[in-house]
């Protein structure tokens, strides 16, 4: 048999895109359920950061300073090697959504509380004027500003929520990038496998920087436009 | 004193505090007998190991990336492109795709860009810091007022004259924050060596965590992944929590 010597994108995308477009498809999912999971962390726990609700507040606090300290590798390892011995046994699907949601709930409370803090204390004091509850207040007030002022950095959180899928490598799970490397591990098509790693991901994260700067200028306070 | 820089100063004071307490219950804690040596190993074949590849990684992404963010605001369409392309690739790729990139592509292209895999690391962190690097570069350089580019002009200096004595001394002021937040997340990331086998900290704990899986006399039959891999977070949080709040002071006294 001739090995591959010379640069072939079509004849790989042709014999592999099958087992391509499984691993894309699992990439597509492990990201929104890790983007959607890190949206409501973030929503929550920025919110309860911006609020200074007691306990809840500080915890916070650690668990994003443990996130954003430590390399994300270590989470996954912790959640994948370690878990087991305490009886937890995860499969690398749930491992996958798992470790990326926490890295990224951490940095979208972050983004939230920014935001949150951001909303001038006098829009707050007008909601009660109104006779607004407290709660009222934050979702009609206080969400829907400071929701728009964290939604740039919110999105580029979901952008490395979906580039950090890569990482998924290191557990073996059968995203792009573990199918793509594995695929090239066999064929020696390694050029190719590359190119068309970079091709999708790129396409993926400039799709999305483009279409979040559009949602952008939508949502944008009528003020700052 | 202010109150931002009282506050780094107890952040800094407490985390020398903790890394000293850390220091003084490993030395008087009775460990078991399968700790030490791979603390050793971890510390003492691991940590050199990503401190060299960090090392390597930060410095070259400052260089690399403050030129390339310089000659990004020169208006010169062709060039301005080429590098906007570089920028916008390497930020866009996950980082593990650049590891791959060059581990397993640059040799398959010539086999004379052959790299061991913690140099490959290097490169791969430089190429995607020094996109990085370029773009806040950009951002300080265009954030100085025109009237310094005229003023050094009328001085005489030329363009390298002009940038390199008169506005990159005044941007790095601003560029000091990202450079910092840079330092902890090329020190994190180069963890990706793993991935590719290169033995730095992350490697040197997996790796013993499965030789204690074995039977004697290779390992010991037991599992210890979350006494290492707890460790191995203390030690990387003790490296990066201080520099995480140096960059938000630093970032707080330029506001």
């Amino acid at each position: 048999m001739l090995l591959a010597v010379t640069y072939d994108l079509w004849a790989f995308v042709s014999e592999n895109w099958r087992e391509l477009l499984d691993g894309l498809v699992n990439t597509l999912k492990v990201s929104a359920i890790a983007i959607a999971g890190s949206f409501v962390i973030g929503l929550v726990l920025g919110a309860a950061r911006a609020h200074r609700v007691p306990v809840v507040s500080q915890l916070t606090a650690v668990y994003v300073e443990i996130v954003r300290n430590t390399p994300i590798l270590v989470q996954i390892f912790m959640i994948f090697y370690a878990l087991p011995q305490f009886g937890i046994l995860l499969n690398q699907f749930t491992v996958a959504w798992v470790s990326v949601m926490i890295w990224g709930g951490a940095f979208n409370s972050e983004n939230f509380r920014a935001g949150f803090e951001a909303v001038p204390y006098r829009y707050r004091e007008a909601g009660y004027a109104l006779g607004f509850s407290p709660r009222a207040t934050f979702f009609n007030v206080t969400l829907p500003i400071g929701g728009r002022i964290s939604l740039p950095s919110s999105i580029n959180t979901y952008i490395s929520v979906l580039k950090n899928t890569s990482l998924m490598y290191v557990i073996g799970y059968a995203e792009l990038t573990t199918t793509a490397i594995n695929i090239a591990a066999l064929t020696l098509e390694t050029l190719e496998a590359l190119t068309v790693l970079a091709v999708v991901y790129l396409a993926l994260v400039w799709a999305l920087s483009a279409g979040i700067r559009k949602l952008e200028t939508k949502l944008a306070l009528p003020e700052s436009r | 004193m202010s109150s931002a820089r009282r506050r780094l100063v107890l952040w800094l004071g407490l985390s020398v505090a903790v890394a000293a307490a850390l220091y003084v219950v490993a030395r008087v804690v009775d460990w078991p007998d399968w700790a030490e040596p791979i603390a050793r190993y971890i510390l003492e074949v691991g940590l050199p190991a990503t401190l060299r590849v960090s090392a390597v990684a930060v410095v070259g992404s400052c260089l690399l990336g403050i030129a390339l963010g310089t000659a990004l605001t020169i208006d010169f369409a062709p060039s301005r492109a080429l590098i906007r392309g570089y920028v916008e690739v390497f930020r866009g790729l996950p980082i593990l795709v650049t590891v791959f990139m060059v581990y397993f592509g640059l040799p398959a292209i010539s086999e004379t860009l052959k790299f061991e895999a913690l140099t490959a690391t290097s490169i791969a962190l430089i190429l995607w810091g020094s996109a990085q690097v370029a773009e806040a570069t950009r951002g300080a350089v265009q954030s100085i007022p025109h009237e310094q580019h005229e003023a050094a002009s009328a001085l005489g200096f030329g363009w390298v004259g002009r940038h390199g004595f008169v506005i990159l001394p005044q941007a790095l002021r601003r560029l000091l924050p990202p450079l910092v937040g840079l330092l902890v997340n090329i020190i994190q990331n180069s963890t990706l060596a793993q991935a590719i086998g290169g033995v730095e900290v992350l490697q040197a704990a997996k790796s013993q965590t499965e030789r204690l899986t074995f039977f004697p006399p290779a390992g010991i039959g037991e599992i210890h992944a979350f006494e290492i891999f707890a460790g191995v977070m203390v030690l990387f949080f003790v490296i990066s929590f201080p520099l995480t709040r140096l960059a938000a002071y630093l970032e707080k006294r330029l506001v």
